[in-house]
């Protein structure tokens, strides 16, 4: 073997070798959240978010003719379903008006503050989470709409998530199911106070809440609005399995199931969104256990 | 028999970089698809690794083509796209391809099933690997469910990938015959 050629197989043994070393410390590195990763994955993001778009245009057809296909075949029982639930709705419109009634009153009684307005903005999603390992979905809306870090993402079910990196014409929503996903919460008939944290799995768990609090399954978890980043009152999910300490909550939205959503936008002045890190603000509500933190009516009509 | 052709015809196929760039690019479109697949409530959060297998099929029979830097890019974009762990597939399909020119050999020599129990560990090593750094550097371990479904169906769509892909390697071959 020549000397040039043996030169040669170093150097590429060295290329090798720093690649590797390059690949393996972008993990870490990812991990500390640097600025200017972030911006070249939501650079990235945007130049090829249209051509992911494009690649799964077929997957989105196929899925749009087999839920077309289902849904003719199931139209008799729907209509059957939803006369019924017209039915029951119409009750609850009732039940409703003399809540709302009965909300203002105690409104102007304790002084309270109605929840800053937010603009909803919908927005396509052009991915679904495809890995065990992030539960994040792709929106087509960006800064160019005024979207910011931090603006909550919903459907008409409930919460979905909230933007973590916004690029010009493309957003990254953190979803609740993903491990990183940290959202301060209310039991809605106690209005005791928790915070759901998601696995990467189909379900949360219902942590820090108080020791004398008593979930009971099917219990609308909501969110506390604890913060000022989150809208309060927007349903997360219901309590779904309750265990000794462990408590599992189903996502009021089907996470699985995401074709448009609508991103709350402002309704945050006062807070500074540029200092915020993941880790901040899903802040545990709870300091201590005796500390009451929400005063007043539980949904149940009960004095607290 | 000498092989016939234009004078330049040699010259231009000796380069082996329109194909390594051919094999990056069908890699990261099949990393893209990958993510449109999530849109299937079926295969939501647990997407078969199309790129994966095309990786380990060009890896397998077309070793020239693909280098551990091909390996590394079709990794990244689909962590930069999908994934909370930039890196963590990069490294594992530098790792896949690494080991492929290892094993080459030995596996061309066997049968079908032995290559598939090799790529049923690789699929394995693969998503351990990001498992394991995930867990490190979270401090938490995800849900194993959706682990486990990516790596059966990985292995389970494996047989349908690799025909596909030989029999269009085969079409392949017969046009740059002709022309």
């Amino acid at each position: 073997m020549r000397a040039s050629d043996k030169a040669k197989i170093r150097q590429r043994r060295i290329a090798h070798l720093l690649l590797v070393v390059f690949s393996f410390s972008l993990m870490f590195l990812g991990k500390f959240d640097l600025n200017a990763l972030r911006s070249a994955r939501m650079g990235l993001n945007d130049f090829v978010a249209p051509f992911v778009d494009l690649v799964s245009a077929p997957v989105r057809g196929i899925e749009t003719m087999a839920q077309g296909i289902r849904t003719v075949a199931s139209l008799r029982a729907e209509n059957v379903r939803l006369q019924a639930e017209n039915a029951m709705l119409k009750r609850w419109r009732r039940r409703a008006e003399i809540l709302e009634s009965e909300n203002r009153q105690l409104r102007s009684v304790a002084g309270a503050v109605a929840p800053d307005s937010r603009r909803p903005l919908t927005a396509r999603a052009v991915t679904a989470p495809g890995g065990a390992f992030a539960h994040t979905v792709l929106v087509a809306n960006g800064s160019d709409q005024g979207i910011e870090m931090g603006n909550p993402v919903v459907t008409a079910d409930g919460l979905v998530g909230l933007v973590v990196d916004v690029g010009a014409t493309y957003a990254r929503v953190l979803m609740i199911s993903d491990i990183n996903a940290q959202i301060p919460v209310i039991l809605s008939s106690s209005a005791w106070p928790g915070v759901t944290v998601g696995n990467n799995g189909a379900f949360l768990s219902l942590r820090f809440l108080p020791e004398e609090a008593a979930p009971k399954v099917g219990e609308l978890v909501l969110t506390s609005g604890h913060g000022g980043v989150l809208p309060a009152g927007v349903p997360v999910g219901r309590v779904d399995m309750v265990r000794d300490d462990f408590v599992r909550v189903r996502p009021a939205v089907d996470l699985r199931n995401l074709a448009y959503v609508s991103i709350l936008v402002g309704g945050t002045e006062g807070i500074n969104l540029g200092n915020l890190e993941l880790e901040d603000y899903y802040t545990p509500l709870p300091e201590s256990d005796e500390t009451r933190l929400f005063e007043g009516v539980n949904a149940s009509g009960e004095r607290q | 028999m000498t092989p016939r052709g234009r004078f330049f015809q040699r010259a231009e196929i000796e380069s082996d970089w329109p194909f390594q760039f051919l094999v990056v690019f069908i890699g990261i479109v099949l990393a893209m698809f990958e993510g449109g697949l999530a849109l299937w409530p079926s295969f939501y959060g647990a997407t078969p690794m199309l790129s994966l297998i095309f990786l380990y099929w060009v890896a397998l029979h077309h070793e020239k083509y693909v280098s551990l830097f091909s390996g590394f890019l079709i990794g990244i974009t689909s962590d930069m796209l999908f994934s909370d762990l930039i890196g963590g597939r990069a490294t594992a399909y530098i790792a896949v391809v690494f080991l492929m020119n290892l094993r080459r050999p030995k596996l061309l020599q066997g049968e079908f099933r032995d290559l598939w129990v090799e790529f049923s560990v690789v699929a394995f090593g693969v998503v351990l690997f990001q498992l394991l750094a995930f867990s490190a550097l979270n401090l938490a371990v995800p849900a194993l469910t959706p682990v486990a479904f990516q790596i059966g169906v990985t292995m389970i769509l494996f047989p349908i990938g690799y025909v596909i892909l030989v029999a269009l390697n085969m079409a392949f071959s017969r046009i740059r015959t002709r022309s």
